[in-house]
């Protein structure tokens, strides 16, 4: 739900409570105001009346006489007072309220009682206006409202919503800083500050991060490459004891090994830095066909029988990138395959398979994209390979999957898998 | 030939220089930017091996000077960064060929190599090894001028051999050569070994020498010394 629609979800929570009170508080109000003009007016009245009476001696003519009695002389004076009535009108057919008002005067030296009315709105119908008014009132004020709130929300809002998208867009990897836009809004302006010191602070790690890797890849590949070369020299001369040049080739071979790893960490890293965003529209079928004809000759001295059957597809794909995955995957199935076992490809628009034979590994699915997990420990895999095309379809959005069943591995990419 | 190497680490410049003047090579070496520009521009060398990190500026800028100049040496970058966009951008300016740190020794010589014969010999040129004679750029091999019927990975390993004969050739080695840094694994050394005993059979078949020497277990010298 987004600031708009809550807010308004809560104006009108408001609205739906301020009702009910409007309306009772309306109708006594109405009624206390109706009921003192309408006391006013029978007062009035009944002075006019009176002065008439005892000055003229007539009882002057009036809309408000309801009835006039002669009391005897002997008559204590009675107190004036209002009352409340409902007389039956016959034109209407219904009771309707009134107001009376009750007081004694003389005509000469006669007294006499007065009593005047005033008709009264009827409460039902005065309950029905309230309401009517009210829901009509309530109503232009919660659209004004909702429009006024819908506008804010637009205007107001706007460099906020702007600068989210700027943010949302932002790669670390890329050079070019971010350009928030002002606002003269304080709270904006805040937000803007704190986000772009963290910005530019977890920029600065980054780029350290960044530069120690770079520096570290570069700083142990030229010592291991010396290393390398040395033992080499090493090795050649004749003159070493069989105990030394074994140990001469396990230095040799740990050095190597050595190097392998310090690539791929670097490489992972560079994956994860999205150092690699060339778009390339890559023929995924020819990366495949290449890949295989270069490990011809080791599929064959495998003896292993590869069925491929592949449509021509085209990714969007570093094309860099793309031979690593492919090769990575296709590797992996020649190397844990057995003598005279085989490899089944397939490729359509929507994913690419892998199929081989090979034993029974025991390392859980779930821990085989680890880093330096191996399938089997015999063999002198680092265990890099899986790890580094996973971080591969992460950043493109592609999907790796593995089945085991039986002595049947098979690796499945799907390149579109949200849909 | 005449080589210029340029390269920062004092160490690895004596490995590359002691091993290209083995092969009969005239080999000058350069440590910093600015020795390397002064060298190139005064002498005329067939190939540079050029480092791309130097404490005193980047070798991307002493290859775009030397194309300026249009100095027709071949080149070749040394790179410890495995980055992509670096080596692509060094092909860019007129780099022949690149390499990244740590390479073989063995794999620069056989890069150096077929730079030169591209650009001298315009890629004409038969590499003799006694009665063994290959013609690089055709995929051809002759022994005691019978042709030798190879695949291609084989035509690659005695290739290899020969531009590298008298070199102690590490079954690492040999397997980067022939399928690149990604593809190593334990068979492809399982692999060498066995066309390693083909090449021999059919060499030999056809009179030849077994110039094929096991060293240790570690990997193979292409030899006529005993």
């Amino acid at each position: 739900m987004n600031l708009a629609s809550k807010t308004n979800r809560y104006y009108l929570l408001f609205l739906l409570v301020l009702f009910p009170i409007m309306v009772v508080v309306d109708f006594y109000v109405i009624k206390y105001f109706v009921n003192y003009e309408v006391n006013d007016v029978l007062l009035h009245e009944s002075e006019r009346i009176s002065y008439e009476l005892t000055e003229n001696g007539n009882l002057p003519h009036s809309n408000y006489i309801f009835g006039t009695t002669v009391l005897p002389n002997d008559h204590s004076v009675e107190q004036a007072k209002f009352g409340d009535t409902l007389v039956f009108e016959a034109y209407a057919d219904k009771y309707i309220p009134y107001r009376t008002y009750e007081f004694t005067t003389t005509k000469g030296s006669q007294a006499m009682k007065v009593s005047l009315r005033h008709v009264l709105l009827e409460m039902n119908e005065l309950v029905l206006w309230i309401f009517g008014t009210t829901t009509v009132v309530l109503l232009i004020l919660a659209t004004g409202l909702f429009f006024i709130n819908q506008y804010i929300y637009r205007w107001a809002w706007s460099p906020f919503f702007y600068n989210l998208s700027q943010l949302k867009d932002y790669s670390l990897a890329s050079k070019e800083p971010v350009r928030l836009k002002p606002s003269n809004i304080s709270e904006f302006k805040e937000l803007d500050e704190v986000v772009m010191a963290l910005m530019n602070q977890v920029k600065k790690d980054f780029q350290n991060l960044k530069e120690f890797n770079e520096n570290i890849s570069h700083e142990i590949q030229t010592p291991l490459a010396i290393i390398r070369n040395k033992m080499i020299l090493l090795l050649e001369s004749k003159n070493l004891q069989k105990e030394e040049q074994q140990w001469a080739q396990a230095v040799y071979q740990e050095v190597n090994k050595l190097s392998k790893i310090s690539k791929s960490l670097t490489l992972i890293s560079r994956i994860e830095n999205q150092e690699f965003k060339r778009m390339d529209i890559v023929d995924i079928r020819t990366v495949i066909d290449n890949i295989v004809r270069n490990m011809e000759e080791i599929i064959s001295f495998k003896d292993l029988k590869v069925n491929m059957d592949l449509s021509s597809v085209q990714v969007q794909f570093d094309q860099v990138l793309a031979n690593i995955l492919f090769t990575n995957l296709i590797k992996n199935a020649v190397q844990h395959n057995h003598e005279g076992g085989y490899i089944d490809m397939s490729l359509t628009n929507q994913r690419f398979e892998i199929i081989n034979t090979g034993n029974i590994s025991n390392v859980s699915t779930a821990q085989l994209f680890n880093r330096f997990e191996k399938g089997d420990r015999g063999t002198n895999s680092l265990g890099l390979g899986l790890s580094i095309s996973q971080k591969i379809c992460e950043i493109y959005g592609f999907r790796l999957k593995y089945d085991r069943d039986d002595q049947k591995h098979k690796f499945s990419l799907f390149f579109n898998p949200g849909s | 030939m005449k080589i210029l190497v340029i390269e920062d680490n004092a160490e690895l410049l004596t490995d590359i220089k002691s091993f290209l003047e083995k092969e009969g090579n005239v080999c000058e070496v350069a440590s910093d930017y600015r020795s390397a520009f002064m060298k190139v521009g005064v002498f005329p060398y067939d190939v540079l091996v050029v480092d791309i990190t130097l404490p005193d500026g980047s070798g991307i800028d002493i290859i775009k000077a030397i194309k300026n100049e249009n100095i027709d040496a071949g080149i070749i970058i040394i790179s410890a960064k495995n980055a992509v966009g670096d080596t692509i951008h060094g092909l860019d300016v007129g780099a022949d060929d690149y390499l990244t740190k740590p390479f073989y020794l063995a794999e620069l010589n056989a890069r150096i190599r077929a730079i030169y014969r591209r650009k001298v010999y315009k890629g004409r040129k038969e590499i003799v090894f006694n009665e063994i004679n290959i013609r690089p750029e055709l995929h051809e091999a002759f022994v005691n001028d019978q042709p030798l019927i190879l695949t291609k990975k084989e035509f690659d390993i005695i290739h290899f051999f020969v531009t590298n004969k008298n070199r102690l050739l590490t079954k690492e080695a040999i397997a980067e050569h022939l399928w690149g840094d990604d593809i190593e694994m334990a068979d492809s050394y399982k692999f060498i070994y066995t066309h390693l005993a083909n090449l021999r059979k059919k060499i030999g078949e056809l009179g030849g020498n077994d110039y094929i020497k096991s060293i240790y277990s570690v990997g193979y010298k292409f030899t006529d010394f005993e």
